[in-house]
């Protein structure tokens, strides 16, 4: 038996490089992918866009520049790319990738089902791209307490509450993602209006709108679909080297998947129905049974929905945020590239 | 070697020598409608497949899995898989594993491998059986959980198949099976034999001949042998390729396109003419039955290679290899890295939790009750107009028959799903009359005349009920009930404990029953014993007296049955079907006018009817027991002895508080039971008196263990007025 041991990678969403994480690409990866970083600054300047070394390198953190899809994107999917690259493979076998909303465009780079260099065109093309739609957006509430267990009934009520308040004339409102502990609803403005006013109370902060977020993962993202199918073609896509699970837990496994599926997913349901986040981890950890699961990129924010994800089945006995922090603390299951204590664990490198 | 062992290292070694076998004579998969991915998708499965069966074997000699009985040799059924819809119902044998695996990959989000090692482990999360069972099955991919197979699954698959077009024809909707859907029901060669399997054929043979729709698929998965016993070469084909009303279709589950070529066909076959299909795939069983089973104890050695030559991987590593689609090298590294996979989730599944109360094994036998749509009452004008004639006659007091008739009728009215069905129960109104104008009223679509096999009776019955009805059959006369027993004892009783709930197929199965008829009919139309339902966990047991019971009883039955989803048997005493009178002729005490739905005091599950309040003696009785004890109260009466009559109606289950209370302060209590004495109702009721009452005088009569006779001999053996009668003074004495 080799000492090698088997992870799954998680590629995080938008909202995870901020103030925290500016020059962060450069300082991981400048050196060692160098050529990677040229590529994709290639791209954007071509595009007329300003290149990723110029907004990693960026004196401050501006949130008007970098929260925008346009920029965000690049930077997150970029983060991610490399840090999967930088995994110590000697240390890590990975068995699976997934990811989370846009992170399903890195997860197809990570897979092996498009080529980094694609899946930077992918994951820039969509940042644009996903600006494509009607007034709305996304409202993030939270539905388990402070030991990350679920409040009896909240979910449930509140997803009663978006159909009644979908059905209503002039009114959209649906599930986006659900991240095990929060759902994020997304509308147009007059659904999240009524979110707003008619929300039962939740536990933590207030229901949080996402600055700079469209109402992605619903029907009202038909025009991004459109775009996307027009500019990004299957030729893009390949078969995957290592199994993928999207955002609605299922499995594109090595061999079989047809890159014109794979594509049509991405570009069909994936933006245009609710991104089941929560579903794929679990998924992807009874499938694949992986003993760790590594979340590469920028940030740590997506932890806490991956460990409730966890908490969510009970996986290896974990039942509240509690036993989640004791097992992190005796024989850590989640690495978080974003913290460097974990980070230098997955990469070997200090 | 392990005989497993050697099958695998048999495929690595090909894989690694590039010895495969020729596909010059298998279909191209273009010319079958397989594409690449899908080709390679079944493939993967049947691999997955193949490394789980081997798992299950290292599982259970760890003392960890409990379950060996693979699907080696069988991963042709991956490809019917993909040939069919998620919706259309499968009702497979046990050796569906790669079915199973692969009908999951039309459904996102489900975890087919993980929830099949909870299975293997019997951990409590397993999500179709809670742990109770290895059964093959799964609520969100419609395949109802199935066991070790008798072919008891055939009939209720013909009846499920059935239901679909009485569905369309009522023009129902929101049920669980689309109307386009088809039924799958698949079996070994073996069991091909079993006179339940040669039923179900005949069934849906005899409906489809006669044009009934029956979108049905038989499909016979020919390994050639049955655990030791082989079939003869060809018997299947011989048997199946010219039977009346069935489609004829054979394919080579050993070659992944012959397979789904030939289930394609038969499923749009099926789909497209509404007719029966027997599938005939030749596969092939790699080592042995189960786990235990030695078969180069009984095969010759040549004939065991010959099989492993036929491995359905070597054909499918050909197929991949001769496109391009995988290499060999691909192939011997994708088969361990799922053997790898399997391992660590076999680790973490074993860690899962167990059953470990008694009282969490017994959770599911009985469904949980469920939200119904609230009964559309009938009016007065439509029940005036459905009634016709009739509706001048209930003013009257009615015997039991022709209450219960109208009971049904009223029921019918009220709850679309109800249908009936047994031999003869259309225009001629069933045996005695009971399902009278039912079919005049409700037509021939919820009123089903059967052919005379009691399987498939209640297999329509059962299968119905998986499509969202709540079938009503009747039984002639109880004997008959007993070549079907199992349709009930080990497929309607269980369904709910397999599934953890999940399934269920509530119905009111009607039988007429028991003895006293005047000397008629002898022993196959006086049976006098109800030990077959008793001791069946889950079922409930119903049997009134009188007609003003009978109808309530029956309402409760039917609520029972829509909104807590139970299966019930409901026995009516013959006997007592036409009487009107009790003590002298002409005194009409045994008749009474119809209850309306809603008036009279209705009867519970567990009521039991207490006649007088005497308390020198408490008769505890039930059917003809009870119309005699009532005789036998009013001459006891006369001779100065107080005695209450106790009507238990329901046998199973008792409810002990009620009956104990009903007893009261009674001093004596004598049991009266008109069964045979060996495994009769009067052998719990003495235990629970003498558990609950020990400070009470006990005694019983029940009928001698013996057959029914002819003519005046017919009563000899049974409980009379005056035996009850010199019972009850000598409890007295």
């Amino acid at each position: 038996m080799s000492a090698r041991k088997t992870a799954i990678v998680v590629a995080p969403g938008r909202g995870t490089y901020g103030k925290g994480e500016l020059g962060s690409i450069a300082r991981f990866h400048g050196a060692r992918f160098a050529d990677l970083v040229a590529d994709f600054d290639a791209q954007r300047r071509d595009r007329g866009q300003p290149t990723v070394t110029e907004l990693d390198g960026a004196d401050r953190f501006s949130v008007a520049t970098h929260m925008r899809g346009d920029v965000a994107a690049p930077l997150i999917y970029t983060a991610t790319a490399l840090d999967y690259l930088s995994i110590d493979r000697e240390k890590y076998d990975i068995v699976a990738a997934l990811g989370n909303s846009m992170g399903w465009y890195s997860a197809l780079a990570l897979g092996g089902a498009v080529s980094v260099e694609d899946g930077f065109r992918i994951s820039n093309a969509m940042g644009l791209n996903s600006q494509t739609h009607g007034p709305g957006g996304q409202i993030l509430l939270q539905v388990v307490d402070e030991d990350w267990r679920p409040v009896p009934g909240l979910r449930e009520k509140l997803l009663d509450l978006a159909a009644a308040i979908d059905a209503r004339p002039d009114h959209a409102l649906a599930l986006s993602i659900d991240l095990a502990g929060m759902l994020v609803l997304a509308g147009n403005e007059e659904g999240l209006a009524a979110l707003l006013a008619e929300a039962p109370p939740t536990p933590g902060r207030d229901p949080l709108r996402l600055a700079g977020h469209g109402p992605f993962h619903t029907a009202l993202m038909f025009g991004s679909s459109d775009k996307a199918r027009a500019e990004l073609p299957v030729a893009l896509f390949g078969r995957p080297d290592i199994p993928m699970v999207d955002g609605r837990g299922h499995i594109w496994r090595r061999f079989s998947s047809d890159p014109a599926e794979i594509w049509d997913y991405t570009f069909g349901h994936q933006i245009l129905a609710p991104y089941d986040f929560a579903l794929s981890v679990q998924v992807a950890v009874k499938e694949y049974a992986p003993d760790a699961i590594i979340l590469p990129g920028p940030g740590d924010t997506l932890g806490g929905a991956i460990a409730q994800s966890l908490i969510g089945i009970g996986w290896q006995g974990m039942t509240s945020k509690a036993d989640f922090m004791a097992r992190q603390a005796s024989d850590p299951i989640l690495f978080s590239m974003g913290r460097a204590d974990q980070r230098a664990l997955v990469t070997g490198q200090r | 070697m392990d005989a497993a062992q050697a099958v695998h290292e048999k495929f690595l070694g090909a894989l690694a020598s590039g010895r495969l076998p020729s596909r010059a004579d298998a279909p191209d998969p273009a010319a079958a409608g397989l594409s690449r991915g899908r080709a390679t998708d079944i493939f993967l499965s049947q691999l997955t497949s193949r490394q789980m069966d081997r798992l299950s074997r290292h599982l259970q000699a760890r003392g960890e899995g409990f379950y060996t009985i693979g699907s080696s040799g069988h991963e042709g059924n991956a490809a019917v898989a993909a040939a069919l819809r998620v919706t259309d119902m499968a009702f497979l044998h046990y050796r569906s594993n790669a079915f199973q695996l692969h009908r999951s990959r039309q459904l996102p989000g489900g975890t087919p491998t993980w929830d099949m090692l909870l299975s293997f482990a019997a951990s409590s999360e397993d999500p179709i059986s809670g742990g109770r069972h290895k059964v093959i099955g799964s609520k969100s991919l419609a395949i109802p959980p199935q066991t070790s197979t008798i072919a008891s699954h055939l009939p209720k698959a013909v009846g499920a198949a059935f239901s679909i077009g009485i569905a369309r024809r009522l023009g129902m909707t929101g049920l669980p099976l689309p109307d386009d859907a088809v039924v799958l029901t698949s079996f070994g060669d073996a069991s091909a034999n079993h006179s339940t399997a040669q039923g179900a054929f005949n069934t849906a043979g005899w409906a489809a001949f006669q044009g009934s729709p029956m979108p049905l698929i038989f499909l016979c998965e020919d390994n050639g042998i049955g655990i030791s016993t082989r079939t003869p070469t060809g018997w299947i084909e011989a048997q199946f390729r010219h039977r009346a009303g069935l489609h004829y279709i054979k394919c080579d589950g050993t070659d992944l396109v012959s397979a789904y070529a030939g289930a394609a066909e038969a499923a749009d076959y099926a789909r497209r003419t509404r007719k029966p299909v027997f599938l005939h795939m030749g596969t092939v069983r790699l080592y042995g039955h189960a786990g235990s089973d030695v078969q180069g104890a009984y095969l010759p050695k040549a004939l065991i290679e010959a099989d492993e030559a036929r491995d359905p991987l070597l054909a499918g590593a050909a197929l991949m290899t001769e496109h391009g689609w995988m290499s060999a090298g691909e192939i011997a590294e994708a088969y361990q890295e799922i053997g790898a996979t399997l391992a660590r989730q076999a680790e973490a599944a074993i860690q899962r939790p167990k059953i470990i109360t008694p009282a969490h094994v017994m959770q599911s036998l009985i469904p949980p009750k469920r939200e119904v749509a609230r009964v559309n009452t009938p009016s007065d004008e439509d029940r005036k107009a459905m009634f016709g004639s009739d509706a001048g006659q209930m003013d009257k007091p009615m015997h039991m028959a022709r209450l219960l008739s109208w009971a049904l009728a009223d029921l019918m009215l009220a709850h679309k799903e109800i249908a009936v069905m047994g031999e003869d129960v259309g225009p001629k109104g069933g045996v005695y009359n009971v399902t009278a104008k039912l079919h005049q009223r409700f037509g021939s679509a919820r009123v089903v005349n059967t052919l005379l096999d009691e399987q498939a009776i209640l297999g329509l019955a059962i299968g119905m009920a998986h499509n969202g009805f709540i079938p009503m059959p009747e039984i002639q006369f109880l004997a008959y009930v007993h070549n079907a027993e199992d349709q009930i004892r080990g497929e309607a009783a269980t369904l709910s404990f397999f599934s953890d709930g999940q399934y269920s197929n509530p119905m009111v199965i009607r039988i007429a029953g028991l003895g006293y008829q005047k000397g008629f009919g002898g022993h196959f139309h006086n049976d006098n014993s109800l030990a077959v339902f008793r001791d069946i966990p889950g079922v409930i047991l119903a049997v009134p007296s009188n007609g003003r019971d009978a109808t309530q009883m029956l309402r409760e039955c039917v609520r029972l049955a829509r909104e807590e989803q139970r299966v019930i048997v409901f026995v009516e005493p013959i006997a007592l079907y036409m009487t009107r009178d009790l003590h002298k002729e002409g005194d009409g005490l045994w008749t009474s006018v119809y209850e309306a739905p809603g008036e009279g005091a209705p009867i519970r599950l567990g009521d039991v009817g207490v006649h007088g309040d005497g308390t020198d003696l408490a008769i505890v009785t039930y059917g003809n027991g009870y119309y005699l004890s009532r005789q036998a109260e009013k001459l006891l009466a006369d001779d100065g002895i107080k005695a209450r009559v106790i009507d238990l109606r329901w046998l199973g289950p008792v409810d002990e508080a009620k009956l104990v209370a009903a007893v009261g302060d009674a001093k004596r209590i004598l049991i009266v039971d008109e069964c045979r004495i060996t495994g009769s109702q009067s052998e719990a009721l003495m235990a629970t008196f003498v558990e609950r009452t020990p400070d009470k005088k006990l005694a019983r009569i029940a009928a001698d263990d013996s057959f029914i006779p002819l003519g005046k001999a017919a009563t000899l053996t049974l409980p009379s007025r005056d035996s009850i009668i010199a019972a009850a003074k000598e409890l007295l004495a």
